[in-house]
């Protein structure tokens, strides 16, 4: 029999999505670990062990400073090199909402080991939100959207800084978007403006199509109980369990 | 050398340099409340950073932290490298007018404390002795020419906080020069401690009413006589920690002393409508009424599932195989009124920490958020002038929803169920009330998670924050009315991360199984953690001078009683300290060993080896007698209360309108009707994936946009079964206090059962949570009329004991805030009696969940319930059947009605769908009452439906496709405009 797949899930200052992460995964055949930050950095060997790696929502260090900045330079200079060994394997990551902006704000989204050019700052708004939104999946690289690419799907957002934006003036802003989109890396967009974000992006991949960085959280939309009206959990399609589906398809193939 | 340096924070050359949609709503406040007009406002944030020699090279790191390359600059006080009046030139700033808000020393500086923690990060500075403080640049343009102080003013009224924050104005010349950049420096707290002191209370009356008002005490003369008389037989006087220590735990925050008093209650001739009671005498409200109810429940019906009620932080409650589920609702009234971010903040995660302090810590799941509170408009319209000392009702309101947002948002608990009252009297005190659900693993470690289990010898530990002068008397400050005089320092300010970080790992901890027992810090600070956890083992020893503190200069009375938020007080036995210590290091979490549970009889507190405090626990918890009170109500009374009113006279007539379609627009957009859901979406609601039933609901064609019934929670992701949630919601209705306290009662106790069944709870699993909030019932010169509303509190109290027996449903919780007045000069703002009744039931299957929006064209519309509810057991009769109904599936909607009555409800059921209804009915649209719920069913199962019932159920009529509300005979109106009245303050803000 085959090994099963395993996914690590971080948690600690400030992470709060653990639990219905694991169980996302978990509910789909996948052995799953939720690792206090501190541990993973006091034993980064450990990563190795797993295919996947999760970085849940919450709002890590309070959001202080900017959303995912603290971790992200608590991560970076801790267990930089297991992360980077982790990527060239080509391993899948997933950051969902404040994972998310951790990934941007490490480097590893859009591409890993280059320079930054993109952020998650303050919805247009100028405050958090919880609603459920529709979204497109472009066709695309990512792995984690492999099942539902052409469709419509709707998750939850609950974010106050979910707005992407590019570095630069706009013309050099358009050329990374454009770059994005025909390298197959805008993984999930809004169908109308939530936000502000660039383009209604509210999701990005690697080139490599193995990191999914998204603001909307589809372990919170694991079952039809989780929709958000009465006619919806009838007849509705709960369809954040397709992208860890994905995923540990990928990886039973794959590893 | 000691060096500061300050960095600020601005955004780049491509950034827009247009206003952002908050700076624009701010500016479009200042000129609302304050009537100044400002065509430009532009915040950044910056911090300062002390460190004990200069760091080379600072500005690289400063930039790698603070800012985000993408989109921001820095700006140093190293290498002032900008040209601000040019950068601010550019963002249209002609005469920019600088508002510097910065912290006052020691108030709670989260920024500050992230940043510090991200600078210890980077490996190069880790040789460094690092301090941070953090504050924000508003940078303002009037077209008038306004002073220093105007700017000071308008700063203190929208921008800061008085009590916590220090504003300093600079102009365009002080800009260009840099002045702030130059000698930047973190003020440092100045305190100087005392050493504990005798306090000799053989004094004359006068002189302890002085001494009991400067201390803070807020013992009664008796108390005081009491305390004075106990020291005389031991041949000493009490210190100074002593007699904090006794303030604390006597306090009616900490004792409910009104609630345990004894009553005689009478009453005169009443009002036709007002329910006789008869004469009689009642020995303690609480035990009589409350757990009296409780336990004749518990015992009629032999329930099984009552696993821990009122002697924890919270009830615990079995209703799944697997775990046991708590519940607890707090008030934060006080701190609210002076600092309603901080207030409110501090109120939920203080509720959280109840949670983690029941039985041996369970895990927060679920938060409600109930606010009572006043509009500023309803003065504005009646041209009254509030107290200097009050606060604009609408800036209390933004704060509290602040502070609610960011406790609930940042701790990862989602915000499920709620409400928003308003009502002029609450102007003087806003009403903020938080609950918290929480789940616990029946057992662990093959022992009960619902006991406490400290032994003499285990190791007193406080864990979480340091303590500082923040809430120094908080408890009994609460037991105070509002005046003048109020103490800075009895605000506090939440840290939820800190608190995030401890509430993991106390978890952990307990599944490690590395201590015996915990409580909670709350008000009163160690004094009452470790005074109520002394209780059980009978005794401890503290040793004050080991607690960690925020800075020096603390007396040993001010870290007794002090309420630093964040602490958790363990008992850990001294095989486990070790172990326990080392996790609490790695989880970044502060414990410090500060003593050990005895059991000797006495709580002994040392401070350097010398004994500050040495008290008999029996004499502090068990010997105060009660008081004896006199409640009184009749015509008179009724009439007094009226005519005393702080407003009468003053208030305009309302002119409703008499056209019924007008009338129900003119509701659908009024206070306590209208839709909250731009603020409510800025909670998180739906967090730890388990909200099954969310605050809006409706069709995703039209956007969710109308009112559920209840929270639905399910227990599966949080290691209950698989087919198994709770539902959780209130009732309230202050408004008809005046009319009648127990009518009230009964109104808000139903109201809270009502919505729970809509959901399709259980009605013979349900539970419920009482939340008092008085105005003063203690008659003295300044509060003439106590006994008439110590008799309202006897007539609420009697009136939920009588209904709670009748439905079967067991209070396990409960609390009480006795003293919601403001009084300045001449002014008395009381609030109306308001009881809030939290219920939480069991939904047996997810597929009992049923919503409030109507479903399906051609379903049947029927009305259950009586036009009013007097016969309380047939009311039960009717939940029980309408379960029944919900359980065989013939029920595809269910919605309580209440505020505005028949319309109102029936407008909510469609108004956010593509549905219509048509209405033949000739029951009076709008008249409020208990006990009613409106319900669509499949036309199919109309004959079976109907024979379920005996009574009190009509047709009303049919669901249609036409998306608007009929009233044969009467009016139609489109889902469209009742919509848009409905949304009238939430249109376009989401």
């Amino acid at each position: 029999m085959k090994n099963k797949v395993k996914a690590l899930i971080l948690t600690g200052d400030g992470i709060n999505c653990e639990n219905e992460t694991a169980l996302a995964f978990s509910e789909h055949g996948c052995e799953t670990k939720i690792m206090h930050v501190q541990d993973l950095i006091d034993q980064p060997g450990l990563l190795s062990q797993y295919q996947i790696l999760a970085l849940p929502g919450g709002f890590s260090f309070g959001d202080e400073i900017g959303s995912g900045q603290i971790l992200a330079l608590k991560l970076k200079y801790s267990l930089g090199v297991a992360l980077t060994e982790f990527i060239n394997n080509k391993k899948l990551i997933i950051g969902i909402c404040n994972g998310f902006q951790v990934l941007v704000r490490l480097g590893l989204l859009p591409k890993p080991f280059t320079e930054r050019q993109m952020t998650l700052t303050h919805n247009r708004q100028g405050h958090f939100i919880n609603k459920w939104v529709n979204l497109t999946v472009p066709k695309s690289n990512c792995i984690w959207t492999k099942s539902l690419q052409g469709k419509e799907i709707a998750l939850p957002i609950r974010h106050g800084e979910g707005k992407i934006t590019f570095a630069g003036d706009q013309a050099t802003q358009h050329n990374t978007f454009s770059a994005l989109v025909s390298q197959g890396q805008i993984a999930l967009s809004y169908t109308e403006d939530v936000n502000g974000s660039y383009q209604q992006i509210a999701g990005v991949t690697d080139p490599t199509g193995c990191i999914l960085g998204l603001m909307p959280h589809p372990e919170a939309a694991t079952s039809n109980w989780l929709l958000p009206d009465g006619t919806a959990k009838k007849t509705g399609q709960a369809f954040g369990q397709q992208f860890f589906i994905n995923a540990i398809k990928h990886c039973e193939e794959r590893f | 050398m000691k060096t500061t340096y300050r960095f600020e924070i601005y955004p780049n050359q491509h950034q827009s340099t247009d206003m952002s949609s908050t700076e624009k709503k701010t500016t479009e406040w200042i000129s609302k409340y304050c009537n100044l007009k400002f065509d430009k406002l532009f915040k950044v944030n910056y911090f300062l950073l002390e460190s004990n020699e200069p760091i080379a090279g600072i500005d690289d790191f400063a930039k790698t932290i603070l800012t985000d390359s993408v989109t921001d600059v820095l700006f140093s006080s190293e290498s002032k490298n900008m040209d601000l009046v040019s950068y601010l030139g550019q963002r249209g700033f002609t005469e920019p007018v600088l508002c510097d808000v910065s912290f006052k020393p020691g108030v709670t500086d989260n920024s500050a404390q992230a940043v510090l923690e991200a600078f210890k990060l980077i490996p190069d500075l880790k040789k460094y002795e690092l301090n941070v403080a953090s504050g924000e640049c508003y940078y303002l343009q009037s077209t008038e020419s306004l002073t220093d102080e105007a700017f000071e003013k308008v700063s203190y009224e929208k921008l800061a906080n008085q009590l916590l924050h220090k504003v300093t104005i600079q102009r365009k010349a002080a800009i260009a020069a840099n002045i702030r950049m130059q000698a930047p420096k973190i003020i440092e707290v100045v305190s100087t401690s005392h050493e504990a002191t005798t306090i000799d209370l053989n004094l004359d009356n006068s002189t302890l009413l002085k001494l009991n008002t400067d201390n803070c005490w807020a013992l009664s003369l008796d108390e005081i006589h009491f305390v004075r008389d106990y020291f005389k037989t031991l041949d000493r006087n009490p210190t100074d920690v002593e007699m904090e220590v006794i303030a604390q735990s006597w306090s009616e925050h900490c004792k409910h002393k009104i609630f345990a008093s004894t009553i005689e209650y009478t009453e005169g001739e009443l009002p036709a409508h007002m329910k006789k009671l008869g004469d009689f005498e009642v020995n303690s409200l609480f035990k009589t009424f409350i757990r009296g109810a409780t336990e004749k429940i518990k015992a009629d019906r032999n329930l099984q599932w009552l696993i821990s009620i009122f002697h924890d932080n919270a009830g615990i409650v079995r209703f799944d195989k697997n775990v046991d589920v708590c519940i607890k609702v707090e008030t934060h009234n006080s701190p609210s009124a002076l600092d309603p971010y901080g207030g409110a903040l501090t109120g939920i995660l203080g509720v959280n920490r109840d949670i983690l302090g029941c039985g041996q810590g369970a895990k927060p799941i679920a938060n409600t958020n109930v606010f009572c509170l006043a509009e500023d408009s309803f003065f504005k319209e009646n041209n009254i002038k509030l107290h200097p000392k009050l606060k604009n009702p609408d800036r209390i309101a933004e704060g509290v929803h602040l502070g609610v947002q960011d406790g609930g948002n940042k701790s990862g608990v989602p915000t499920v169920n709620g409400a928003f009252v308003f009502d002029k009297d609450y102007v003087g005190k806003p009403l903020v009330f938080c609950g918290t659900i929480g789940v616990l693993p029946q057992a662990e470690n093959n022992l009960s998670t619902a006991e406490k289990r400290q032994q003499p010898g285990d190791y007193i530990v406080m864990s979480g924050g340091k303590i500082g002068k923040d809430g120094i008397h908080g408890a009994t400050f609460s037991s105070m009315e509002l005046n003048e005089n109020a103490p800075a320092s009895v605000v506090q300010i939440g840290d939820p991360i800190t608190q995030k970080r401890l509430g993991d790992f106390l978890i952990e901890a307990r599944q490690k199984n590395l201590f015996s027992s915990v409580t909670d810090n709350g008000a009163g600070g160690l004094s009452s953690s470790v005074g109520e956890m002394a209780g059980l083992t009978n005794g401890a020893i503290v040793d004050l001078d080991r607690a960690p503190t925020k800075y020096p200069g603390l007396s040993p009375f001010e870290l007794m009683v002090s309420e630093s938020q964040e602490r958790m007080t363990f008992s850990v036995p001294k095989e486990k300290v070790h172990q326990f210590l080392q996790l609490s290091e790695k989880r970044n979490v502060l414990s410090t060993v500060i003593g050990e549970f005895t059991n000797q009889g006495q709580l002994l507190v040392r401070y350097n080896g010398k004994t500050v405090a040495d008290l008999n626990l029996h004499f502090l918890h068990e010997s105060l007698r009660p008081m004896q009170l006199k409640a009184h109500i009749d015509q008179a009374s009724v009439e007094q209360a009226k005519a005393t009113h702080w407003l009468n006279g003053k208030v305009k007539e309302e002119v409703k309108p008499t056209e019924a379609k007008a009338q129900l627009l003119s509701l659908m957009a009024s206070a306590n009707v209208r839709s909250h859901e731009h603020l409510v979406r800025r909670y998180d609601h739906e967090v730890k994936a388990a909200t099954l039933v969310k605050p809006f609901t409706g069709s995703e064609k039209i956007g969710r946009h109308a009112p559920t019934d209840a929270g639905v929670i399910w227990l599966y992701p949080h290691g209950g079964e698989r087919d198994n949630a709770i539902s959780v919601s209130c009732g309230i209705a202050p408004q008809i206090s005046h009319h009648d306290a127990y009518e009230m009662a009964v109104w808000a106790l139903d109201e809270a059962v009502r919505n729970s069944v809509c959901v399709g709870a259980d009605p013979t699993e349900m539970v419920l949570i009482d939340n008092y909030c008085w105005p003063d019932p203690i008659t003295s010169g300044k509060n003439p009329d106590g006994a008439h509303k110590l008799a309202q509190l006897v007539r609420t109290s009697k009136a939920i004991y009588d209904l709670s027996v009748d439905y079967g449903m067991p209070f396990v919780s409960g609390k009480d805030s006795m003293k919601n007045d403001f009084m300045a000069d001449d002014v008395k703002i009381s609030v109306q009696p308001t009881l809030l009744v939290t219920a939480m039931g069991r939904v047996r299957s997810l597929n009992h969940i049923t919503t409030s929006e109507a479903k399906n064209v051609g379903d049947l519309v029927y009305l259950i319930g009586p036009n009013q509810l007097i016969d309380f057991k047939k009311q039960l009769g009717l939940y029980k059947t309408l379960h029944k109904a919900i359980l065989l599936g013939f029920v595809n909607s269910a919605h309580d009605v209440s505020e505005g009555g028949l319309a109102v409800s029936l407008t909510e059921k469609i108004m956010s769908t593509t549905l219509g209804l048509e209405i033949d009915t000739k029951l009076d649209l709008f008249v409020e009452s208990a006990g009613r719920i409106i319900v669509t069913i499949d036309p199919i199962k109309q004959k079976e439906f109907a024979q379920l019932f005996t009574s009190d159920c009509i047709l009303l009529g049919t669901v249609t496709g036409d998306a608007k509300l009929t009233i044969k005979n009467q009016f139609s109106v489109n889902n469209t405009e009742t919509l848009a009245a409905y949304r009238i303050k939430a249109a376009g803000a989401i």
